[in-house]
């Protein structure tokens, strides 16, 4: 004889007809709750896979530079508005940050002249950093005490403001790879000193938006004609895995530091609505533990409706546990049901909002993710469980 | 089998002891043992039933069942017991009203099918309700339904039956059918028996007998 057919003959017993309301709410609660809970996590999933697809990044990283927020209070004290070295220190040690590289900044007087070609002579200032930092770094990107040519790369930002107005002042436009061939020539004063170099432009940077010169040139020429070694700087580049990530631009806001431009912009949007989505979860789990909750009074009321009769299954000899379990097992369907509904709700908002809303988009599925189908299968095991242990609880107050 | 070590229910005054032949002494229950308690009404023989079958534990001493303090039982412990050791025929039937004779009956088969379903219609016909397996147990007089909560004792393993006042609601001769019929079963079996009345009956070959 088998344990089902055992049970089947004290299934009647069991009086479940009562508070047929209560089971009703309860399970339609349970269902709305699952699926806020696990259309929130699809969400969560959906902004993570969209707005990972950030700025263009170097094996791996991403590259942002940050300055101090210049504000009417720090505003005239230069040493405010700096990075000591201190503080370089403590963004290279979070955990977020993979490398941190200060802009150094030119300490002495220079100016630019492009010879005979273009009738153009300004003031200039030039930075450096490390290599590693650098999207583009031809292999001539080299300098040595002693060389009188210094290469340099410029952001293709200036070049493009350069052809903008370069017209209205009567000046000839110029394209990239011709302006890698014009010869410019770079003045330095300082200490009483005056040498000129000659230079050219050898790669464009779509990530660093200054006059790039290799280190060592800059190193040398602060000692030479700065007469100091600058231990502060005004703007630092950070390379991390994620400039998006959340965290990382907490850290930057409580600081107070600026991130530049909207590289991190996703971010901003992605915290947002990460937000949003993690309080419509946690709703969704509340909602899911009331209907818990209500669930385990229908409970009560099917056991004490039914006291007598398991009270007399106990005298008898039946095992509390597995009286138990046969009255759990008769609401295992119903939980299966109502959770895989809510999965199938789930997946059908998510067709829904990569088809209609996303137009398809590549970095989306019109698949629900295997997290969510992963939440939906934790969330029928813990049912399960919990509905079994209030249920042997229960019975076990009878013996 | 069953240890029995100077037990006197919590509700009862220690002096109970000096008069009783059963609270606070020592006893043995083994294979094939016939005990009759003889005891009037209030003297704690449904107590004594209960203790044993393990529905109350307001006593002091002990009860071991092969060595072990059923006072220790677990449920589970418990339940098993009842499946595999111990059955009772108990003074208030305690059936299940709405159902049929016939289901109640089962619902022991159901936990531990000892016998298959023709004993029920064998053993309800030497006790005469045969007629009685299909009508709901609340519709039968007194002596059905004890007749009925006879056969549901006989229908599992046990190697103790307890009867508490079994005989009650029947006349002389019903009482003797269910009496031959309990001890056919129980020597099947080679099991104990603690029979406790009201008064002496003769047609319980008893081994032990006691006044509470």
């Amino acid at each position: 004889m088998t344990v089902a057919t055992q049970f089947k003959n004290i299934k009647t017993l069991i009086q479940t007809g009562s508070g047929r309301y209560s089971r009703l709410f309860s399970f339609a609660g349970l269902g709305i709750g699952v699926l806020l809970l696990l259309s929130s996590v699809q969400m969560f999933i959906n902004i993570q896979k969209l707005l990972r697809q950030g700025p263009a990044k170097k094996s791996g990283y991403d590259f942002i530079s940050i300055t101090k927020t210049i504000t009417n209070e720090t505003m005239g004290q230069v040493e405010k508005n700096l990075f000591s070295a201190e503080e370089i220190k403590l963004i290279r040690a979070h955990p977020l940050i993979e490398d941190v590289s200060p802009l150094i900044a030119s300490q002495f007087r220079m100016q630019l002249s492009a010879g005979e070609v273009i009738p153009f002579r300004t003031d200039l200032f030039l930075e450096t950093l490390d290599d590693d930092f650098i999207d583009t770094v031809p292999p001539s990107f080299r300098w040595q005490p002693g060389q009188n040519h210094i290469p340099i790369i410029l952001s293709s930002d200036f070049l493009e403001i350069y052809n903008i107005f370069a017209p209205a002042q009567g000046l000839p436009q110029i394209s990239q790879e011709s302006a890698g061939s014009v010869g410019i020539f770079i003045t330095c004063y300082g200490n009483g000193l005056e040498e000129t170099f000659t230079g050219n432009v050898v790669a464009f940077s779509d990530r660093i938006n200054s006059v790039i010169v290799p280190k060592t040139f800059l190193l040398w020429a602060n000692t030479t004609f700065g007469g100091v070694q600058p231990e502060t700087a005004p703007r630092l580049f950070i390379k991390t895995k994620d400039a998006n990530n959340p965290e990382l631009l907490r850290f930057f806001d409580k600081n107070n530091y600026r991130v530049n431009k909207d590289r991190t912009k996703f971010g901003r949007v992605r915290q947002t609505l990460q937000g949003v989505f993690s309080g419509l979860a946690f709703f969704g789990i509340m909602v899911v533990l009331l209907a818990m909750m209500l669930f385990s009074f229908y409970l009560q009321l099917v056991i004490a409706r039914s006291k007598e009769n398991l009270q007399m299954l106990l005298i008898l000899g039946y095992s509390p546990r597995w009286l138990a379990q046969r009255v759990a097992k008769r609401f295992v369907p119903v939980y299966i049901i109502v959770i895989l509904l809510a999965l199938v709700s789930t997946a059908i908002m998510q067709w829904a909002f990569h088809r209609f809303a996303m137009y398809n988009r590549p970095e989306l599925s019109s698949w629900p993710h295997w997290i969510v189908a992963a939440a939906a299968a934790i969330l029928i095991i813990f049912s399960v469980i919990i509905n079994y242990r209030l249920i042997h609880r229960m019975v076990n107050k009878l013996f | 089998m069953l240890n029995i070590k100077n037990i006197l229910p919590a509700y009862f005054d220690e002096s109970v002891k000096d008069r009783s032949e059963w609270w606070g002494k020592d006893f043995v229950i083994g294979k094939g043992d016939y005990v009759k308690i003889v005891a009037p009404s209030g003297s704690g023989k449904s107590s004594l039933v209960h203790f044993i079958y393990g529905l109350r534990n307001e006593y002091s001493g002990h009860i071991f069942y092969n060595e072990k303090d059923i006072r220790h039982f677990s449920a589970e412990d418990f339940a098993f017991y009842r499946r595999r050791h111990i059955s009772i025929v108990f003074q208030d039937m305690k059936l299940l009203p709405e159902l049929t004779v016939k289901k109640n009956l089962e619902i022991k088969l159901q936990l531990e099918p000892y016998y298959s379903s023709d004993k029920i219609t064998e053993m309800a016909e030497r006790l005469g309700i045969k007629n009685k397996l299909g009508s709901v147990t609340k519709i039968c007089s007194y002596g059905e339904q004890q007749r009925a909560s006879i056969i549901r004792a006989l229908l599992q393993p046990y190697d103790l039956l307890i009867l508490d006042e079994p005989f009650s609601h029947l006349d002389e001769k019903n009482a003797q059918l269910a009496m031959d019929l309990i001890l056919e079963e129980s020597r099947k079996r080679e099991a104990a028996i603690l029979f406790a009345d009201l008064e002496r009956i003769d047609y319980f070959p008893c081994t032990k007998l006691y006044h509470l």
